[in-house]
């Protein structure tokens, strides 16, 4: 079991974080931790893109449910939600009551706790925690403020950060190997023992890693880069 | 990972040698709003062997220690030597153990605290292990 108070500062859990999944539990858990039923994070990127929750590299465990409404899968630059990330680089807590959100308001409850994050590149970033009845105060909102950058710090430099991220891992360049010689995902996930999921997460983290959009890209990036012979 | 994307259920299989945790998960995955999925289960790894090799498995949900097995390390490459290759994620009452920092390396997917499942969490489960992370042009035939 998860006990936060523990594990994100003290680290085991944060040091063992290894993929999305583990990011979702540790994100899960600290929303848990101080009463709140969901969490998201993803990117703040401009006032014409909103904050997109949908997004492949955002992560949440809100219902789908509230996304149904084409209107409602981003939270735009209108949101009071938006509209406090545009201003304070500070955490908060937002009383929905007095300013509604229109996608966070799916919650049913009037609390929303909002972190900014910052990676070391310059991007920015947002936790959100709603559904919970308590509003946290000073001291809770500083701990919250400090589990979230202290996850997020590694969810940055595990999975986030690949793009600036030079050199393959031994599994990587093993699989661009098995690639070069023809084999399908499947196949290579034969090979290695591994599910074809894992499989084309690693071809994904190569793709960023050298920049580049596709499997024969990959190779041909990897022979130049003398990666592989 | 097809079975979500046609449109049929999701064949999740359970491997657990403890019976109650079939019907606890059964409870949970109705609290799963966006889930479809076909729960099936047997109680050893050996029943679990012959079932992947049967075909049909989209997923497996892996006890830690099923007796008289140690753990993951011992299990889940069994699922690998059959042919499996899709998602395993081993699920436990304890998953504290330094070796769970190894559990790719062992052909799993994913590690989950059992007291950590929700409805929230196995819809995550479900978009991240059938979603294919791979664009077109990242398709096979682009080889």
């Amino acid at each position: 079991m998860l006990v936060t108070e523990t594990v994100l500062h003290l680290g085991p859990e944060l040091e063992r974080a290894v993929n999305r999944m583990d990011f979702f539990r540790l994100f899960k858990s600290l929303a848990g931790s101080h009463g709140f039923s969901y969490f998201g994070v993803t990117e703040v990127v401009s006032d014409e893109q909103g904050i997109n929750l949908q997004h492949v590299h955002a992560l949440h465990n809100l219902p789908a449910s509230w996304f149904e409404d084409p209107k409602l899968q981003v939270i735009d630059a209108r949101d009071p939600v938006f509209v406090r990330l545009q201003q304070s680089s500070a955490p908060c807590v937002m009383d929905l009551g007095q300013t509604p959100s229109e996608v966070l308001g799916c919650s049913g409850s009037d609390t929303v706790v909002i972190v900014p994050l910052h990676a070391a590149t310059g991007k920015r970033y947002c936790l959100i925690l709603v559904g919970g009845d308590a509003k946290p105060d000073h001291q809770a909102l500083a701990l919250i403020a400090l589990d979230a950058a202290l996850i997020f710090q590694r969810y940055f430099e595990v999975i986030l950060s690949l793009d600036s991220i030079s050199g393959l891992s031994d599994r990587e360049i093993q699989i661009v190997r098995w690639t070069s010689e023809g084999k399908t995902s499947a196949e290579i996930a034969i090979i290695l023992g591994l599910s074809e999921h894992t499989v084309n997460s690693y071809i994904a983290a190569v793709l960023r890693k050298l920049h580049v959009v596709n499997r024969a890209q990959m190779v041909a990036s990897a022979i130049r880069s003398g990666l592989i012979t | 990972m097809s079975s979500q994307q046609d449109g049929t259920l999701l064949k999740v299989l359970l491997v657990d040698d403890d019976p109650a945790e079939h019907v606890l998960l059964k409870r949970k995955l109705k609290t799963a709003e966006d889930a479809s999925i076909d729960l099936e289960y047997v109680s050893d790894i050996g029943g679990a062997v012959e079932r992947v090799k049967a075909g049909g498995v989209d997923m497996v949900f892996l006890d830690n220690r099923l007796v008289p097995n140690n753990d993951f390390r011992e299990t889940a490459p069994q699922l690998r030597s059959a042919g499996f290759i899709g998602p395993i994620g081993i699920i436990s009452s304890d998953i504290s153990g330094r070796y769970f920092e190894k559990f790719r390396e062992f052909g799993v997917d994913f590690k989950i605290g059992k007291d950590e499942i929700d409805g929230t969490v196995i819809n995550f489960i479900l978009k991240e292990y059938t979603l294919d992370q791979l664009s077109e042009t990242c398709s096979e035939d682009f080889l």
